[in-house]
């Protein structure tokens, strides 16, 4: 976090010693921050606030009735600074006492009202995001590394000191870019080809034809949107007709791979078949004020498209970031159809909010137009080509998906200072240059050098704070990807069409090509193993699932009737398909497919072992638990 | 909200508000992941003593009548023309063990052991203008009214992340005798059958049917337990054979102690607290009235062997058990059958294993029912009873068909809790809403974490903001209740 905001407050402290108490009117600035800032800021401003209490905002003291506006001395605040009893003073005894003075200036200072710089805020740390698209100015490239991405990041490792990362092998580059790009794992002799292949630009060639597989990227890709949009097949709010499934309009603007700024259009200014995601879910009966719909639409449009947590300003002004409670309401207030009401703290305040949106800069909501007006303005501010904030948001989230982490990390705290402004900036652009089009910036990503090293191999998981890149990390599956794979591997995907969804109808419409043959895990309702193995309940948004296998889904993978049944199917497949051939032949199978690598000596003869000659079902079945509980199959390295 | 601190409240004071400060920080944490705040020095589980060390809650699930169980009241026999508005239970009261408390007819057996309880009659809850059960018993199970801006971690997920399991070979958080498949409200049920932001590695361990609780934790189908360690232990080796170290250590310690736990388990001799089958016949016979029986039983033992936490439900189906729209009176006899005897057995079980005063055994259900009132008094909820009718006429009428809010009876025994003591009254007279000590679900929830030594103030930060195991770190415990 940065101290950038605390330095003119500091300079203000120093002026502050000299400057003479006795004013007539007691300067905010110049006299009561630097004491507030002196004794209270350590433990109530910013992102701390000790015992529920921010001293960040003035409605954040009314909300706790910190001070009474008029009445220095019967203030809490003041009443607390003078006790004499240590152990129940403010500030706690192990700190320095305020002065008489600096009481009595604070004490005036509410006497005389408690003057607040207008949109004054001590949160600080929060990084000041731009707004506006920014082309930054690209290094030169080095070693022939022309991408982009390269050019930034080949400066950026420099400047560290720090040497760039070899490159992986190829097949394990190709087991990645199509996990990451498609979510399946590729077949050997594609493989093979491909490490034989010397074409220099053989790895460009493979990601574009990984993403012309439109129906193999859409059924992938559906997994994150689904997370991110709150969108699935069954869930809470469907039984009382609370809540509308998007999967269709989704499902075909995947395959079609529509623009960015018209997919966000469709979200916020929608037709039936896409109006799910604002109409969030609603429970029958009356819910919390900070839990209506039209809450539930702000805080969701704030995460989704910038990257921005309302949820503290949906009862409050944040303590972390500049968020008020009003402009929370006024983007709710877009999409209500009745008069809202502003509720502080779940308690009614007598305030109607009036539509608005978060960045006036950019142009304003007509509040005295009807609903879909007001929606039609929003969905043209959102996607303004002046908001950068939409590109960076939906860039930096693509690049976690592909490298691990986020250029801002967590990707929903878009407030917070990039590691590479320029790379972040960068994406975003070309976003915007290429008409939106998201698979270009994933072409962007996967066709970089940086995307092609060798990802790290830590002893522990990077620090929050003062984090550097070197590179890309390894990701574990998700549930749909590991499920999937297993199938791959054994040769048992699923041919029946999905019950609750017609992908086959929608991509006939859409005349668009590749994999046509299998229902995938993301095109199924979740089920028992789908949520062992991390896929959420999508009560709420989503933007990352835990990276760690647990116990419990241990003991599922160990002895799950799910997962043991999958094996058995599968063995019985694998044994059928390649009747007389060796057991050798079975492992090199095996491996090729799961790992994309040929297998070591050492595991070669253990799988001999697991396996018998002649082959035996339960040998094979064996054999399979073991390589698909392998870390490194659960993983995309 | 955070009336605890308003300083103009004269109920509280400057102590209380100073000790608050002192309990709680809020460090913003920059990673997404949930961080116990405060843990690092102590503070986020201060300073109380444990009373227990297991809890098991004992699910009544769809609305078990407080005036037809625990808190008998005027009793009307069936008669044909009998005025409805007159009814207010349809069980005679009995006896019990306590001088002062009388409970209803029909748990002649739980009446035996009243001399062990603590008899909460007062428990309240929200009127949230629509009476869905799943909605109350996401309520009741996480402490949080849905929908919500973060995924709540159920009761027993707060436990296992909080005290983890008490011997580390089981799971910490089981459930038992919840379908999660194939019942109406399913998704609902699912919503709050979890550990929520805390990672599923909290969550609960299903067991639907008791009786099948052995095959869980066995070697899987068709494979004997030689195969099943041998594959355990070429697996490992297959690990070690890999070659280079492609994966980051922390990713690959995590899965391999994964894995490892698991099979310590499914290799322990722990895993026989899993199978009912193995308890003697004359204690199994005690406990089977049927799957609720033998969820109790199932309880004991994996308390027994070091579980932290353990539900059993009569299982929610909507309009079937507890959740009575119609004939009320005859399917509460039956219910009475299932749950009077397993659960007085339960509680000498445990007294007599000297476990009684460590364990926590908690009898609640979502809200009580009423004959006449929907939601509380007032309540503009809608009348959901599918037996209206202003005289009775027929059976099916004769019950408390509608979801009553305003007074609701919890049993306590054990955990550190007073014996034969009543806590809290409802009204004798229609409506009979609670008139002495008043208990809402966050300090019901409050006394509970309390006797696991949990602050209700206890929080975790997650997505930077707090997130308390009790709504706001407000709720507070009846201290009341405890010896």
């Amino acid at each position: 976090m940065g101290d950038m905001n605390l330095r003119p407050i500091l300079a203000v402290l120093i002026l502050a010693v000299t400057s003479p108490v006795q004013a007539k009117v007691v300067d905010f600035h110049t006299e009561v921050t630097p004491i507030l800032m002196k004794h209270c800021y350590e433990c109530h401003g910013g992102t701390e606030a000790k015992g529920g209490f921010s001293m960040n905002t003035l409605s954040l003291w009314m909300d706790k009735k910190a001070a009474k506006p008029g009445d220095g001395e019967g203030s809490y605040v003041i009443e607390l600074m003078r006790e004499k009893d240590l152990d129940f003073a403010m500030p706690p005894k192990d700190k320095p006492r305020p002065t008489e003075q600096e009481i009595e200036t604070l004490s005036k200072w509410i006497d005389q009202g408690m003057q607040w710089e207008e949109g004054f805020t001590f949160a600080k740390g929060t990084y000041e995001a731009p707004l506006k698209p920014r082309r930054p100015e690209l290094p030169p490239a080095v070693d022939g590394r022309d991408n982009p991405v390269d050019r930034i990041i080949d400066a950026y490792l420099a400047k560290q000191d720090i040497p760039p990362r070899p490159a992986m092998d190829d097949a394990a580059f190709y087991r990645r870019a199509s996990m990451d790009l498609i979510g399946l794992l590729p077949e050997p002799a594609d493989v093979e080809r491909f490490v034989k292949d010397s074409d220099p630009n053989k790895h460009t060639e493979l990601i574009d034809k990984l993403l012309a597989n439109d129906r193999a990227y859409a059924r992938h890709w559906l997994t994150f949107w689904n997370d991110l949009l709150r969108n699935d097949f069954t869930g809470t709010g469907y039984i009382t007709g609370g809540r509308r499934s998007i999967t269709s309009w989704l499902y075909k603007s995947l395959l079609e791979n529509k623009p960015y700024d018209q997919f966000t259009r469709e979200l916020l200014a929608p037709n039936k078949d896409a109006e799910g995601f604002i109409k969030g879910i609603q429970w029958r009966g009356d819910v919390n004020a900070s839990q209506t719909t039209e809450i539930q639409f702000a805080q969701n449009v704030g995460q989704v498209f910038l990257g921005i947590n309302v949820k503290c300003a949906s009862c409050h002004d944040s303590f972390l970031d500049s968020w008020t409670l009003e402009e929370s309401y006024s983007l709710a207030a877009i999409y209500a159809d009745r008069p809202l009401e502003i509720n502080r703290c779940d308690k009614p305040t007598g305030k109607l909010a009036k539509p608005g949106w978060l960045f006036p800069e950019l142009g304003e909501i007509d509040a005295e137009a009807p609903r879909k007006k007001r929606l039609e303005q929003l969905a043209d501010l959102m996607t303004d080509e002046d908001n950068g904030r939409l590109t960076r948001t939906i860039t930096n989230r693509l690049w976690h998906r592909m490298m691990g982490r986020g250029i801002i990390h967590p990707v929903d705290a878009m407030e917070t200072q990039p590691w590479s402004e320029d790379l972040l900036d960068q994406l975003a652009i070309h976003l915007s240059d290429e008409q939106y089009d998201l698979k270009s910036v994933l072409r962007l990503i996967a066709t970089s050098h940086a995307y092609r090293a060798q990802s790290l191999v830590l002893e522990e998981e990077p620090e929050a704070d003062g984090y550097v890149y070197t590179g890309p990390l390894v990701k574990r599956m998700t549930a749909e990807q590991l499920i999937d794979a297993i199938r791959q591997v054994t040769q048992t995907q699923t041919t029946k069409a999905a019950k609750k969804f017609p992908a086959q109808q929608i991509e006939k419409q859409t005349g668009t090509s590749g994999e046509v043959f299998t229902t995938r895990a993301a095109m199924l309702p979740s089920d028992f193993l789908q949520r062992a193995l991390g896929r959420p309940n999508r009560e709420q948004v989503v933007t990352s699932r835990p990276q760690s296998l647990t116990t419990l889904q241990a003991l599922d993978l160990a002895n799950g009737e799910a997962l043991n049944a999958m094996i058995q199917r599968g063995a019985t497949s694998l044994i059928n398909q390649h009747k007389g051939k060796s057991p050798d032949e079975m492992i090199t199978l095996v491996y090729g497919r799961a790992l994309s690598r040929e297998p070591t000596d050492a595991e070669r003869k253990l799988c001999r072992q697991m396996l018998g000659d002649p082959m035996i079902q339960q040998g094979v079945e064996d054999m399979l638990w073991s390589v698909f509980m392998l870390p490194e199959f659960q993983h995309i390295r | 909200m955070n009336d605890w601190y308003d300083p103009s409240n004269p109920a509280l004071t400057r102590r209380r508000f100073l000790q608050a400060l002192g309990a709680s920080s809020a460090a913003a944490m920059m990673t997404g992941a949930p961080q116990l705040v405060g843990a690092d020095r102590g503070e986020g589980i201060e300073n109380i003593a444990a009373r227990a060390d297991a809890v098991i809650v004992l699910w009544m699930a769809g609305g078990m009548a407080a005036p037809e169980t625990f808190d008998p009241k005027r009793y009307m026999p069936f008669e044909k023309g009998l005025d409805v508005e007159k009814i207010i239970s349809t069980f005679p009261a009995i006896d019990t063990n306590v001088d002062n408390i009388k409970i209803s007819e029909g748990l002649e057996n739980i009446a035996q052991v009243m001399d062990r309880a603590t008899l909460i009659r007062s428990a309240i809850q929200p009127d949230l203008g629509h009476i869905l059960h799943s909605r109350h018993q996401y309520h009741w199970h996480t402490g949080y009214v849905p929908p919500l801006t973060v995924a709540a971690p159920h009761l027993g997920a707060w436990m296992a992340r909080l005290l983890g399991p008490q011997d580390p070979v089981m799971p910490a958080f089981v459930n038992i005798g919840q379908r999660l498949e194939g019942v109406g409200e399913k998704e609902e049920l699912k919503a709050f059958t979890t550990a929520g932001f805390l990672g599923s590695a909290y969550g609960p361990f299903n067991i639907p049917y008791p009786e099948e609780a052995g095959r869980a934790v066995a070697t899987p189908k068709g494979m004997t337990a030689q195969r099943f360690e041998e594959r355990y232990e070429r697996y490992k080796k297959l690990v070690e054979a890999g070659g280079d170290q492609y994966i980051s250590e922390y990713h690959e310690d995590s899965m391999r102690q994964a894995v490892d736990n698991a099979h310590r388990l499914l290799g322990s001799e722990k895993k026989k607290a899993f199978d009912i089958s193995l308890e003697p016949k004359e204690t199994y016979d005690k406990y089977n009235t049927g799957r609720f029986g033998r969820g109790c039983l199932l309880a004991r033992r994996l308390v027994e062997a070091g579980s932290r936490f353990v539900e059993v439900t009569t299982e929610y189906v909507p309009f079937v058990h507890w959740d009575t729209h119609e004939k009320g009176h005859e399917t509460t006899v039956r219910l009475k059958q299932e749950v009077d005897r397993p659960i007085a057995t339960l509680v000498r079980d445990l007294e007599a294993r000297g476990m009684l005063d460590r364990t926590l055994v908690i009898v609640a259900s979502e809200f009580s029912r009423d004959m006449m009132i929907e939601g509380v008094p007032g309540s503009n909820a809608k009348d959901q009873s599918r037996a209206k009718t202003d005289v009775l006429k027929e059976m099916k009428h004769y019950g408390l068909h509608r979801h009553f809010t305003g007074g609701t009876s919890v049993v306590m025994f054990g955990g550190g809790t007073k014996k034969g003591y009543l806590y809290g009254k409802t009204a004798d007279e229609r409506p009979n809403i609670a008139i002495e000590n008043p208990l809402s679900v966050e300090d019901l929830h409050a006394t509970i974490y309390t006797a696991m030594g949990i602050s209700p103030k206890t929080k975790f930060d997650i997505e930077r903001r707090p997130f308390f195991v009790t709504k706001d770190g407000k709720g507070k415990a009846a201290m009341d209740i405890f010896a």
